[in-house]
């Protein structure tokens, strides 16, 4: 075997190899959230980039010399949240989030994962049971005896912030619409996206859809909404690599069609973009073709619009919203790198003052809070934002992303929206003013239906 | 956005600096930063100049600006300018600074028991500043468990009187080495994991108590009397409530403290930065941390835009400005190539650097400074680089600032904060009138 064939198998492509640049500064520890609260996690630098080089070590073991193999040298890899303020604190450009990742996925080979992580990454099937029996499932979820119950068998913690299904799925709402246009495929991607709506839109939140279904027609987008399935990011933090490469390739199929085909694939959860963006290339290792198409693509709903409105293409004929608004940008939207496209569009809106709480994590991180053993953590993270969000006194918050939405919520007593809500309340506001002064003109009257049940 | 009437690209004391002065004047302002470093990774302290044989900050300052090539040759009364704005910044977030440019330079303790010259210190580490006198004890305090900070280790190293150089040396080094509550059993004792600790009141009481009780057990507090000793802390006194815990130190401890900042992470410096972030957020400057600048665009020999990386595609900010406090070799504002050369790799800027015979020291720790310390970019008055001293301006809406900045050697000069922050300050200053034009009717001039 050659040097480099060694080199190779060591560095597990380019999120390993960056071990080597790390300078053991400690930096990462200092921006870790979890660290922050507990004990039972030593910090991204002990469990990243100084436990990859036993994993290296491992993988560069000549066969035959009777060394140890270490599988990973830390099972507290699992108290990692992935939430990747890590990586961007480092600035050495070592990827110690997605180390951790990794890592974990490998565990699973050797461990299997406990039946609840397993169950936190099935959200199709979670939210089409769910939403099929939703009266029932929501007393269910609601309840707090059966909740206990589940927090001893399961292990999703009794208090965990839960969302509330559907009476439809968001899909079957779509394929039912009434249909006076003409089809959108047709209409070319100067005028249709296609949706990435995620299984929070989906199953829990189709109002997050409408509005971004009025938003987008406002702007003279009509909406494709393909066949999909998860994205794969509950799968990835929970460590079942192979089960989300079978969902990232069932999204790739159906989007690398539309993406090679000049459309624009926007979504509203800031981390099923992302994940279309990154974690099936740098995660899954899936770096075809597809992959590369897809995520060249893929635009979170606020980049897009904000690309609108940089390019005098976005529709401004916001109302006035007379409120002030706390804003948290997830940390999954952090990992996009393109600022905070949401206080800009916000920036637009009359009356409207967003306050960016500049925190860095809400504690939830996708399902890490929702289990028994990090429910505290998840809470004890979050607790300043929720502290700031509840002292605000302010009527609703804004956030990008839904489980952190959820989790905010829960915690603060504060209704969270979506930063598209807001801009289509925006629009509404400015509707209803036109109307009033009798003035509505222009895009107020070409504005199209929201979708409604 | 995205578009920023100045980006600054670099979050470290003179990218802050001139970020956070650029928006108290109405500027938007964009940072963008590949990471955490350099405020993580430096004392806390505010280091203008000590030069050996000089014996006060301001005296090194001049002696360096006499130089002529030196960073300080074009900064003038802008040091003492900024250094009282940043010090009015930093005290409006609760960080205060003590210490005068023309105070005689102190010599203090170190975590490895060595000495520095300082002249200015954050509150937690001041009383180290006052000079030690007859009869005085340093007892040097730290928690048992703790791998940063040995005090018997210290202790014997600064009761050598050749490690205080001029300075009159404590009459007495002492080492007490404290069990503090509930630390037993843990596996990675840090300073960040003390400094959290401290934050919170109840763990706060019990600590002081057991630090108080230690010192008053061994006869250095109540044997000596407070007048008569000092005690040297670890700097993990508190992150987020820093000022309480300095309080309650004060009020418990027999013996007046200070803290002793520690390899990092660096608990006073993580203090500074997050001041100085909550500065600029305060006057509605943005930070972007974790992507770095990948390149800057041109238009009409000016900088039209900078763009930085992104999961995909790119962040393009227009902008009308740019300030560049990427930072030396350190910090990744230049770059060695094989060859030999030195380059800056965002513009591509000419780099003013020793050749490359002069590279590998004989001796890297020689008291003359290392050759390549002063490597770094030519500029003019205002900031702007130029190819070669006296040379025309290469960019007009470009300043460079802090260690990116040639002719300094901030190891032997420990002038790497003020060359920073006056820098920072100047270029705010000076790009001022390009971005934002002052309110109408005040008349009001930095300068």
């Amino acid at each position: 075997m050659t040097i480099a064939e060694l080199v190779g198998q060591a560095t597990v492509g380019e999120v390993g190899f960056s071990a080597d640049q790390c300078l053991k500064c400690n930096v990462c520890n200092t921006a870790c959230p979890v660290a922050r609260v507990t004990d039972l996690f030593p910090g991204p630098k002990y469990v990243g980039p100084q436990a990859q080089r036993f994993r290296s070590a491992t993988a560069l073991a000549p066969q035959g010399l009777g060394l140890p193999t270490i599988a990973t040298p830390d099972r507290t890899v699992d108290y990692c949240s992935s939430c990747g303020i890590c990586t961007s604190a480092c600035p050495a450009g070592v990827k110690i989030a997605e180390m951790n990742s990794r890592a974990r996925a490998v565990r699973r080979e050797t461990v299997r994962a406990p039946f609840r992580d397993w169950l936190l990454g099935q959200t199709d099937l979670t939210g089409r049971l769910g939403v099929a029996f939703a009266p029932l499932a929501n007393w269910t979820l609601r309840n707090g005896l059966i909740r206990a119950l589940i927090e001893r068998v399961i292990g999703i913690h009794r208090r965990a912030p839960l969302p509330v299904f559907a009476r439809r799925t968001f899909q079957a709402r779509w394929a039912a619409r009434p249909r006076t246009r003409a089809s959108s495929p047709e209409l070319g991607p100067e005028r249709a996206v296609v949706y990435f709506h995620g299984c929070a839109a989906n199953y829990y939140e189709p109002a997050v859809a409408d509005a971004a279904i009025a938003v987008l027609r406002r702007n003279g987008f009509e909406t494709i909404v393909p066949p999909q399935v998860c994205c794969g990011l509950p799968l990835i933090s929970n460590g079942l690599y192979a089960d989300a490469r079978r969902r990232a390739r069932q999204n790739l199929d159906v989007l690398a069609d539309y993406a090679r085909r000049g459309y624009r694939i926007v979504g509203t959860s800031t981390s099923c973009t992302h994940t279309l963006k990154a974690e099936y290339r740098e995660m899954l290792d899936l770096d075809d073709e597809a992959a590369r198409v897809v995520a060249e693509a893929t635009w979170d709903i606020s980049e897009f619009l904000r690309e609108l409105a940089d390019t005098g293409r976005l529709d401004t004929g916001f109302g006035r919203l007379d409120e002030e608004l706390p804003y948290h940008a997830p940390c999954q939207l952090k990992s996009h790198g393109i600022g905070l496209p949401a206080l800009d569009l916000f920036a637009l809106v009359p009356g409207l003052r967003a306050i960016d709480l500049d925190h860095d994590c809400c504690g939830v991180a996708g399902t890490y809070g929702f289990k028994r053993e990090k429910y505290d953590i998840a809470m004890a993270v979050g607790a300043p934002l929720f502290e700031r969000v509840r002292a605000s006194g302010a009527a609703r918050a804004a956030c990008d992303s839904e489980t952190c939405r959820w989790q905010i919520e829960r915690a603060s007593g504060t209704p969270m929206r979506h930063p598209v809500e807001i801009l289509a309340a925006a629009y509404a506001a400015g509707d209803a003013a036109g109307m009033r002064s009798g003035a509505a003109a222009g895009p107020a009257t070409t504005r199209g239906d929201v979708v409604a049940e | 956005m995205p578009s920023a009437d100045v980006v600054v690209v670099g979050a470290g004391l003179a990218g802050l600096s001139a970020a956070i002065a650029l928006a108290e004047a109405g500027a938007t302002v964009q940072v963008l930063a590949a990471g955490h470093a350099a405020t993580h990774w430096a004392s806390g302290g505010l280091d203008v100049a000590a030069l050996p044989g000089s014996p006060t900050a301001r005296a090194g300052v001049l002696q360096l600006a006499a130089i002529g090539t030196h960073p300080y040759a074009l900064v003038g009364d802008a040091l003492e300018e900024s250094l009282a704005w940043l010090r009015a910044t930093l005290e409006r977030e609760g960080l205060r600074y003590d210490g005068e440019l023309d105070a005689p330079l102190r010599t203090v303790p170190s975590a490895i028991g060595g000495t520095r010259r300082v002249a200015i210190l954050p509150a937690g580490q001041a009383a180290a500043l006052a000079p030690w006198t007859a009869g005085q004890a340093l007892v040097v305090c730290g928690p048992a468990g703790f791998k940063d900070f040995w005090p018997d280790a210290i202790a014997a190293s600064l009761r050598r009187p050749a490690v205080w150089g001029d300075a009159t040396p404590p009459s007495m080094v002492r080492a007490i080495t404290v069990e503090l509550p509930g630390l037993a059993g843990l596996r990675n004792l840090d300073a960040l994991e003390l400094a959290r600790r401290f934050d919170e009141p109840g763990w706060r009481a019990q600590a002081l108590d057991a630090i108080a009780r230690a010192l008053d057990t061994d006869g250095a507090g109540r044997g000596l009397g407070a007048a008569a000793g000092r005690v040297a802390l670890p700097a993990v006194l508190g992150l987020d409530d820093h000022v309480a815990v300095l309080e309650a130190a004060r009020a418990r401890l027999p013996l007046e403290a200070f803290e002793v900042p520690l390899v990092p992470p660096s608990i006073p410096g993580m203090r500074l930065y997050r001041v100085l972030r909550a500065a600029l957020r305060r006057h509605g400057g943005r930070i972007q941390v974790g992507e770095p600048v990948l390149r800057v665009e041109l238009q009409g020999g000016r900088v039209s835009a900078v763009v930085s990386s992104a999961a995909v595609r790119e962040l393009r900010i227009r902008t009308d400005a740019l300030v560049l406090a990427t930072g030396g070799i350190a910090g990744g504002g230049l770059l060695a190539t094989a060859d030999g050369r030195l380059e800056e790799p965002l513009l591509g800027l000419p780099v003013e650097a020793p050749a490359v015979s002069e590279w590998l020291a004989a001796d890297p720790f020689d008291p003359a400074g290392h050759p390549l310390e002063a490597a770094g970019i030519r500029v003019d008055r205002e900031l702007r680089p130029v190819a070669s001293p006296g040379g025309p301006p290469i960019l007009d809406n470009v300043r460079i600032v802090g260690s990116l900045l040639a002719g300094q050697r901030y190891l032997r000069e420990r002038c790497g904060d003020g060359v920073a922050l006056s820098s920072g300050w100047l270029a705010a200053r000076s790009l001022r009138g390009m971005v934002a034009p002052p309110p109408a009717g005040t008349g009001e001039d930095m300068s």
